[in-house]
């Protein structure tokens, strides 16, 4: 280093400062107004989810997984709010982000749901929307705009999760 | 001033080996055994026999102590 040129230690450091910069570098969160990314996952109980199939509704984005202790509250108050609405009208659709399907699917046997999960053990899907924390779910309309970031879950958001869907629900009709 | 250079390369390049753990990343940290109370009520139970018996505190808020009668 000490017989290194100043140029190209000052080279070397801006370099590394750059490496610093992009590694510490969250990923940008999706935020309402913005397109949702589509995604395309094996379901946790065979075939494909994704985001595509059901353009057209109104669709709440739901990261879960069996170790986030809000998810349990959130799992049967979706699944009950899924059935308030016409199914060609609202869909909930959930990715999971456990690293195995066996933890998921022990978790749904006690808390079973009639809408579709989506595998991704990796990841992929939650950085790709730029999930900050657990669960985060995301209220898309008809034409797969985000109208709505939801962070975390607490009973008392249902009603007003209820009326963002109404509203979303009409405008479509 | 070379020697600070050379120290703030070093810095520098062991953030880059910074990693965060993601919020779908954390079903380790999640768990009971990896709390830094993984028993909240028995840690209550405990403080409370110990400035009970002993008067003494370990920063929490407590009325009284030292008699036992709270």
């Amino acid at each position: 280093m000490s017989n290194l040129p100043r140029r190209t230690s000052r080279s070397a450091l801006a370099a590394l400062a750059l490496a610093v910069l992009l590694s510490a570098s969250a990923t940008q969160a999706v935020e309402a107004g913005e397109t949702a990314p589509s995604f395309q996952l094996p379901g946790l109980t065979g075939g494909t989810v994704s985001l595509e199939e059901h353009r057209g509704k109104v669709v709440y984005l739901d990261f879960w997984a069996s170790w986030c202790g809000p998810c349990a509250q959130a799992l049967p108050a979706l699944d009950a709010l899924r059935q308030e609405f016409p199914e060609e009208d609202f869909q909930v659709v959930a990715i999971n982000v456990d690293g195995t399907s066996a933890a998921a699917k022990k978790f749904l046997k006690r808390r079973p749901v009639g809408y579709p999960s989506g595998l991704d053990p990796k990841g992929e899907t939650p950085a790709q929307f730029g999930v900050e924390t657990m669960p985060t779910s995301f209220l898309i309309d008809r034409n797969g705009t985000v109208h709505h970031v939801h962070k975390g879950f607490r009973k008392q958001d249902v009603e007003s999760l209820r009326k963002r869907i109404q509203a979303l629900v009409a405008a479509g009709r | 001033m070379r020697a600070s250079v050379l120290l703030l390369a070093v810095v520098l390049l062991g953030a880059v080996g910074c990693e965060s753990v993601r919020p779908w990343e954390r079903d380790v940290l999640a768990r009971t055994d990896m709390a830094w109370d993984p028993d909240p009520l028995e840690s209550a139970l405990e403080k409370h026999i110990e400035f009970s018996k002993e008067g003494s505190l370990d920063g929490g808020a407590a009325g009284g102590g030292g008699c036992g009668c709270n």
